[in-house]
């Protein structure tokens, strides 16, 4: 019995480690030796890419972030708080501002873990280490792209609520139509 | 009557706490300070203010484009919710939203190989 455990035991850890060495290996293997050498011959050019994007995406995280912080909590939270002290309904509303405000706490942390990764790769010797360079630039694409998502995200809620306020008015309306 | 004061002489014990303590509140000042400042870079790091910080090296050059003269107007959270009210807010919206929308943010894949003049020349398509 305890023969058999051991048996087991040594065919799991022997194929994790082959599972891991494969997937290293995969890892590698996608860069082929052409993609290396340009990698290490373009190294400065691509770093002086890689900072000029550092740059305007720093720029443009704080000029947007700014738009959509005050978007949500000078005007929506306003907006909702008004028609709340008037004793009016605004469910709809508030739905929308809580999705909206979910969405910006997932732009922030998704932008946080961009800009985190492409620092990381910024900081690798593309000349000394292609392959963890390229694998680094990958990760920082992929997070690029769900910051992308985010901002995609986030203008339809503007859109929404803006829908939202609409329908508000016009149920207000018809309320007020009929009470008079 | 005939006690005398009592002075310290030169040849009284002193403790090594009383002997080192001056010693002591410098090593003191200085761990306190080091375990603040540490504390201070984690929260600055881990809080997300690091990316908003433009003062960063690297990023001075943009520092000074930050738009600072657009603010959002307020929308007051008291008053009375009828057509005009609701109309004005729906103006002040309606233009913060498009300047939101102004700037199509993040688009494009600048991180792809082949922007980066790195790709696989095999893969690259018309």
């Amino acid at each position: 019995m305890k023969k058999r455990v051991l048996l087991a035991v040594i065919a799991v850890v022997t194929a994790a480690s082959f599972s891991i060495a494969g997937f290293q290996n995969s890892s590698a293997a996608d860069l082929t030796p052409e993609q290396e050498s340009r990698i290490q011959s373009n190294c400065t050019s691509i770093k002086g890419s890689l900072n000029q994007l550092h740059a305007s995406d720093a720029l443009l995280r704080v000029n947007r972030g700014q738009i959509y912080e005050s978007l949500g909590t000078k005007l929506m939270s306003s907006f909702n708080s008004r028609l709340s002290n008037n004793s009016l309904d605004n469910k709809g509303l508030v739905a929308v501002t809580n999705s909206y405000q979910t969405a910006l706490a997932t732009f922030r942390n998704d932008y946080q873990s961009y800009e985190q990764q492409l620092s990381a790769a910024i900081r690798i010797d593309c000349t000394k280490n292609a392959s963890g360079f390229r694998d680094a630039l990958e990760s920082a694409r992929t997070k690029r792209a769900t910051v992308r998502a985010d901002i995609v995200r986030l203008n339809q809620y503007i859109d929404d609520y803006r829908s939202a306020v609409n329908d508000f008015m016009l149920n207000f309306e018809r309320v007020t139509g009929k009470n008079s | 009557m005939d006690e005398k004061p009592t002075t310290p002489t030169t040849d009284e014990q002193l403790s090594f706490w009383d002997e080192h303590r001056f010693m002591v509140l410098i090593i003191g000042t200085l761990i306190i300070s080091v375990v603040m400042v540490s504390i201070s870079i984690f929260v600055y790091k881990v809080s997300g203010t690091a990316q908003l910080d433009l003062s960063r090296p690297g990023l001075t050059s943009v520092s000074d484009k930050v738009d600072r003269t657009s603010t959002v107007t307020d929308y007051s959270a008291f008053g009375p919710v009828n057509k005009q009210t609701v109309g004005e807010f729906t103006a002040i919206y309606e233009k913060q939203a498009n300047r939101a929308k102004a700037v199509d943010a993040f688009n494009g894949d600048p991180l792809n190989p082949e922007v980066l003049e790195f790709g696989d020349p095999t893969t690259l398509t018309d």
